[in-house]
């Protein structure tokens, strides 16, 4: 396993206040890895920062075997790169059939004169037709994203993020509104992902995260609370003293 | 998913045919190759309400489906009429001017006949001599290579410096607002070398057409517009029928999802952007012939918004609604606005309709985006609907 994202002594800050204070994070392919913390802890600014959506004001970010750095790159560019994410709320394009979603994510060139030449081949179709199965959306290809169930939408954006055929996986609460049954099927999609890419996992329900059985990281305030097993993390008295209040 | 647009997009066929069979009919009806029913004036009308529609089609495509709401466009339109109408006053006053000439004993030069031509078309505002803009207006092949480059890169160059810094939304609709606002205004300048408020006038007088009459000019000039309206609709349903129009679509609805998906937004927008400047400036470029007169009124901010109102109408996002709504709203306003509207005497309040189409028009607005923000597409939707149950 090599190290394929490293995320080192990054600072930023919003009108004073400090999102994110020398944060360090290093991930490698394959691997799982669970952020948890309470509100406020800097996850999502964390993702923002990975996938260029806000520029540190410190530190470095870097990304594959060549350790090129994300902070030149735009959130284009980065996600060219293989860099994949889910958003908290999921984010499809409700105005238009799954088939379309998961057509607009397809590994393709991201030109607008490629775009506009695009055919679909039966090598798209069939990857278009093995995710829909791998989302469990096969029946509802044809169905506009809007109408789809909330759980059924998270599906969605994670089929969508599979589309694209990324190395990383940023995955913001992907079991939020679901059933437990959707639960489960989400977390063997996620733990067979994670035998081949690296994927994190933010998120708030610790049943959830127990389940992924992964290396855990503890973010508050900002910055690395703690690391590890998630026995060994809820066992910090620093980590009980933030998630207990003190 | 593959497949030619017309059997990919319904209303494709639907819209060339509906489209011809109106041009066969208004042929058939004209003075001069019908039965005269039409007047070669309301012949005009209508072929200037197709280039209408071939500008409410380009404001879809960049609004209704690209989510860009510019309130500009009508920039673009009046670049290509101006451009046009430099030619087109060109040759004409050139024309003009060596038939003054005929009679003189010596044979003028070329170089007399230019400098007469000019002193006729700039005197109005004090000039005499050629603005450098007015190189090319000699020239039709370069003129008509204008008409497309001149709207498409200035549409490149704004959209490239507003959609590189993420304007979006309101701001840059203000943007294209001031845009167009500040084009009007350095054209009412007199010394700026298109006439100032007088604009260009006398382009209903083709060059080389002088024998022929306004009544065949009009229709040949009806059916160019017809033409340009279908093969855009034509271009226009293609590009948004693929995978390009998801993406467009996916712009529209939520572009840092597609940003995130790898796509370079800001190349997507500057496409649509461009594309749709190209359009309205062909589409002004058809228009000003057959209004025969261009001024920088024209261009106001007050037109853009109009395109935006008949494409709200006609409904967004659909390329017929966009057509429908055009066509509808602007032949309501030459009916109301012409005079030819009788007045409503209410016994203690008059109702003139040029005073009271805007507030008409505006309340039409008020009610569509409240009630039924499908516009009259919407309309098409439910009866599509009531045809399956």
């Amino acid at each position: 396993m090599s190290t394929l994202l490293e995320v080192s002594g990054v600072s930023v800050s919003f009108d004073g206040f400090k999102a994110i204070n020398n944060l360090s994070f290093a991930i490698g392919q394959p691997e799982m890895r669970a952020v948890i913390g309470p509100n406020g802890a800097g996850k999502t600014t964390f993702m923002d920062i990975v996938t260029g959506k806000t520029r540190p004001d410190q530190g470095t970010v870097r990304y594959g075997e060549m350790g090129v750095s994300l902070l030149s790159m735009s959130e284009a560019e980065i996600a060219q790169a293989g860099i994949g994410r889910k958003f908290q709320r999921p984010t499809v394009f409700e105005d238009q059939s799954v088939w379309d979603n998961l057509r607009v994510a397809l590994k393709k060139p991201r030109g607008p004169f490629a775009a506009l030449m695009d055919r679909v081949t039966a090598a798209d179709r069939d990857r278009i037709a093995e995710l829909a199965e791998e989302i469990g959306l096969t029946d509802a290809l044809q169905r506009r994203a809007g109408t789809l169930s909330h759980g059924q939408k998270q599906w969605l954006e994670i089929g969508m993020l599979l589309a694209q055929d990324p190395r990383l996986l940023l995955v913001d609460e992907p079991a939020a509104g679901m059933t437990t049954q959707e639960r489960n099927h989400t977390t063997e999609m996620l733990k067979r992902l994670a035998q081949t890419h690296a994927v994190v996992v933010v998120e708030h329900d610790m049943d959830f995260v127990r389940k992924l059985d992964c290396k855990v990281t503890v973010l508050h305030e900002g910055s690395v609370l703690a690391e590890g097993t998630l026995d060994h993390v809820i066992a910090n008295e620093r980590v009980i003293e933030v998630y207990l209040g003190r | 998913m593959n497949g030619s647009i017309f059997t990919r997009n319904k209303s494709v066929p639907i819209f060339i045919g509906v489209l011809f069979l109106f041009a066969i009919a208004v042929t058939v009806m004209s003075s001069a190759y019908g039965t005269g029913a039409i007047s070669v004036s309301f012949t005009k009308v209508l072929g200037m309400t197709l280039c209408l529609c071939l500008a409410a089609l380009a404001m879809d495509l960049v609004w209704g489906y690209c989510g860009i709401l510019s309130l500009g466009h009508f920039a673009f339109f009046g670049l290509g009429g101006y451009i046009i109408g430099m030619w087109l006053m060109t040759a004409r006053t050139e024309a003009v001017v060596r038939s003054n000439l005929a009679a003189a004993v010596i044979p003028p030069t070329q170089a007399e006949v230019s400098q007469a031509t000019a002193l006729q078309i700039f005197s109005i505002v004090g000039g005499q001599d050629w603005p450098w803009m007015w190189a090319a207006s000699d020239s039709l092949v370069l003129t008509l290579v204008l008409v497309v480059a001149v709207p498409g890169l200035l549409a490149l160059v704004f959209g490239w410096l507003a959609f590189r810094s993420r304007v979006t939304g309101v701001y840059l609709s203000i943007l294209t607002q001031a845009m167009t606002l500040a084009l009007s205004l350095y054209l009412f300048q007199n010394d700026t070398g298109l006439r100032g408020n007088n604009g260009l006038s006398g382009l209903q007088n083709i060059p080389g057409a002088e024998t022929i009459g306004q009544d065949r000019i009009s229709i040949w000039f009806f059916w160019a517009s017809a033409l340009a309206l279908g093969a855009a609709y034509i271009a226009s349903a293609w590009v948004v029928s693929g995978k390009f129009g998801s993406i467009i679509r996916g712009i529209r609805d939520d572009e840092l999802r597609v940003r995130f998906l790898g796509y370079r937004v800001e190349v997507y927008k500057l496409f649509v952007f461009t594309l749709t400047g190209i359009l309205s400036g062909i589409a002004g470029a058809l228009y000003y012939p057959q209004a025969g007169i261009i001024n920088p009124d024209e261009i106001a901010p007050i037109a853009s918004i109009f395109l935006a109102v008949w494409v709200a109408i006609g409904g967004r996002g659909r390329l017929y609604g966009a057509v429908i709504g055009a066509a509808l709203v602007s032949l309501l306003s030459t009916y109301f606005t012409g005079g030819r509207a009788p007045d409503v005497n209410l016994g203690f309040y008059n109702i003139e309709w040029t005073d009271w189409w805007p507030v008409l028009l505006g309340l039409g607005f008020v009610l569509v985006t409240l009630f039924a923000p499908k516009g009259l597409g919407g309309l098409v939707d439910y009866l599509g609907r009531k045809d399956k149950a």
